[in-house]
């Protein structure tokens, strides 16, 4: 097969709306495209003028899934400008609301998007019948997820609760109790899951952009941290220089806005993997033994072991939660949770979180009485185009070398477009 | 088997959103499968690979009508569904994209700069589908809540005498015996807000933002008075309310 073209439109089983374009000539890949096709949603633009009170709310809406981590980052902003020091309490609360979306984002992108395409299914739903046990386990992780949102946010997508300076709400000590246990209950599962994923035959891609993830000393960030790490060019940047340190840059076939390293101009991957390599040490024991077992260990480039990096979090999450909520029940935190008085004045603030799907930024500058005077926002899906993209090229070339025919090149690539769990609808915003 | 009735045929289409309406309704992990027995989900682009086919019974749209290709859509959608049932802020009232829906080419300037990417389609002023194609069930808010959907998409299939809310959101609040919120000095939508959602904000100390959209028995007029003597600034009123209901603002300023 020396010249084909494959072309998929609105790829299926991703949030939100994108093509595929791959013209190979001569055994050559003359275009590679994931075309983000999605109409033009002006998040950053609606919220100029709005006040600070709104501007998390309004961010929300920008993903379904990741909805919680919008409002933690655009709260982490408005908090640097206003300089609110929140309580170790509420920190633990944003944790929590983080990892209950990684909870619901992992099992569904893992089962609902990945699964169907390794067990030969056009969707989840033929698993009802095949593999009953399996699908209920899988909803039973996600719906663990909801309830965790839904417990501390007030309900399991858009969250409620939680504001600047802390939250309007919170559960009993008893029900802290009782998601402690669902979380151990849902362990032997989670671990089932990185063995399921590592079974799975995958390419070889070593992706050449570079890994980028927030990192602590000693920690497994996802909302705590202000440093962001170039994994593999190895250097640390505060965030409040994103902007200087990563570009973003337009492309006429793409809704979204790509993105690139400022200092070594390459493009890079953003995600659970890059999570993984970057904070290995701290991933709790049962997490970063199974993923060992399961062949994942940093260094590991290869973008298909996002699906193992994904359920080896959900081990490691699992494990967080429930400490987090022993704690909370036991008033362990510097309390309370309540927001903190706070006075409003103009300034930027740059919010940073790990979502579920990787490094997330809200850059905003608020006027004297607190309304937004511009907003920037580099969401997961929006940072990683660009690199799968070329992952896709370089996946391709192998596929044709190696004779395989027109089909499998076009389900692997959609395979390594799901292993990338993109966002195509939060790219656009 | 072959004398069965037909499954009735639902397919879902998503315009612009967040998809949090669909997500959400794969949050009913353990009725969902009990509601997809009872139907034949010919297509769900969010969960299945399997192409839209081209009968169908029930339309379900999640969005906003924010592109010409958008309205070519949910036109097609219309031609071919008997029912069509809109889900979620956006697609009922352009939700939280009506709000640029006063000067779209404005704001894609300001995200885009002089030319916007073909990719985002030929843009037009954010739209609930409802102004692009008759809608014979709504399920408002921002998102929907599944078991809302489960009920009307019950009524699509068999029939239900239970009609939609109507009255504003305060006397399904007051209920809730949480106090009202502007005794505690914050503005609250819930005086024209539909009611319907059990005021699940306001009862865990946030202020209604009026997702579920204006009431029809609404007296804003009268609202924004009343604010006023509360000392919220009637301007913030006007602008709070914005956030869900531009487009019907915009509307009802025309008249």
């Amino acid at each position: 097969m020396a010249s084909t073209s494959i072309t998929v439109e609105h790829m299926a089983r991703v949030e939100g709306h994108g093509d595929i374009r791959l013209v190979i000539e001569g055994g050559q890949v003359t275009t590679c495209e994931m075309a983000v096709v999605e109409p033009a949603r002006l998040f950053e633009s609606m919220v100029r003028r709005r006040s600070y009170e709104e501007v998390p709310y309004i961010a929300s809406r920008v993903c379904g899934i990741c909805s919680s981590s919008h409002v933690v980052t655009d709260l982490r902003a408005i908090e640097a400008v206003f300089g609110v020091e929140v309580s170790d309490r509420t920190e633990a609360l944003r944790e929590l609301l983080v990892y209950g979306s990684f909870l619901q984002n992992h099992a569904t992108h893992l089962f609902v998007f990945a699964a169907p395409d390794f067990l030969g299914h056009k969707s989840v739903f033929p698993l009802a019948d095949v593999n009953p046990e399996l699908l209920q386990k899988a909803l039973g992780l996600k719906a663990l997820g909801n309830e965790l949102c839904t417990l501390v946010g007030g309900r399991s997508i858009h969250p409620i609760t939680a504001v600047v300076g802390g939250f309007t709400h919170e559960i009993e000590p008893a029900e802290y109790l009782r998601l402690a246990d669902a979380m151990d209950r849902a362990r032997p599962f989670a671990l089932e899951c990185v063995d399921l994923f590592r079974d799975f035959d995958t390419l070889d891609v070593q992706t050449e952009g570079d890994l980028l993830a927030m990192v602590a000393p000693g920690a497994y960030p996802v909302c705590t941290s202000d440093t962001a790490r170039f994994v593999r060019a190895g250097y640390d940047f505060a965030v409040d220089a994103v902007e200087e340190e990563i570009e973003e840059y337009p492309q006429h076939s793409s809704a979204a806005f790509l993105a690139r390293a400022r200092r070594t101009g390459r493009p890079y991957l953003t995600a659970a993997l890059a999570r993984v390599n970057a904070s290995w040490d701290a991933l709790c024991k049962d997490a970063r033994y199974a993923a060992a077992k399961a062949g994942l260990r940093p260094p590991e480039y290869n973008p298909f072991a996002n699906n193992i990096a994904q359920a080896v979090e959900l081990v490691d999450v699992l494990d967080r939660c429930a400490a987090l909520c022993r704690r909370l029940a036991a008033d362990d935190f510097a309390g309370p949770s309540a927001p903190v008085p706070f006075t409003v004045c103009a300034g930027r603030g740059v919010g940073f979180t790990e979502a579920p799907r990787g490094a997330l930024f809200h850059i905003l500058d608020l006027d004297g009485e607190g309304r937004v005077e511009r907003a920037s926002i580099l969401t997961p899906t929006a940072q990683n185009i660009a690199n799968l993209e070329a992952d896709m090229a370089q996946l391709a070339e192998k596929m044709v070398d190696a004779d395989y025919d027109e089909a499998m090149i076009r389900l692997e690539i959609e395979k390594l477009v799901r292993a990338y769990d993109p966002c195509l609808s939060c790219s656009v915003h | 088997m072959t004398d069965a009735p037909r499954a009735p045929r639902v397919v879902f289409a998503g315009l612009a959103s967040c998809f949090g309406c669909q997500i959400n309704i794969t949050n009913i992990e353990e009725h969902l499968l009990a509601v997809l027995g009872q139907i034949d989900l010919a297509y769900w682009q969010l969960t299945s690979s399997a192409p839209m086919p081209d009968e169908f019974d029930v339309a379900v749209v999640e969005g906003a009508v924010t592109t010409e290709e958008a309205a070519r859509t949910v036109r097609r959608l219309r031609e071919r569904a008997r029912t069509v049932i809109a889900i979620g802020a956006c697609a009922a009232t352009g939700g939280i994209p009506g709000m640029a829906a006063g000067d779209i080419a404005g704001h894609a300037a300001a995200v885009y700069g002089e030319s916007t990417p073909a990719a985002c389609g030929s843009l037009r002023a954010p739209a609930p589908v409802s102004a692009v194609i008759d809608v014979d069930f709504t399920v408002p808010c921002c998102p929907v809540d599944p078991f809302d959907f489960v009920r009307v998409l019950d009524a699509a299939l068999y029939g239900s005498n239970r009609l939609a809310a109507t009255s504003a959101l305060c006397g399904e609040c007051s209920r809730n015996e949480g106090g009202c919120l502007y005794a505690r000095g914050q503005m609250c939508l819930g005086l024209v807000t539909r009611a319907g959602c059990g005021a699940r904000c306001p009862a865990l100390g946030r202020a209604c933002n009026g997702c579920a959209g204006l009431s029809p028995d609404a007296n804003v007029g009268a609202a924004r008075a009343f604010a006023a003597s509360r000392g919220h600034v009637p301007e913030r009123f006007d602008e709070a309310l914005q956030m869900f209901n531009a487009v019907a603002l915009a509307a009802a300023g025309k008249e």
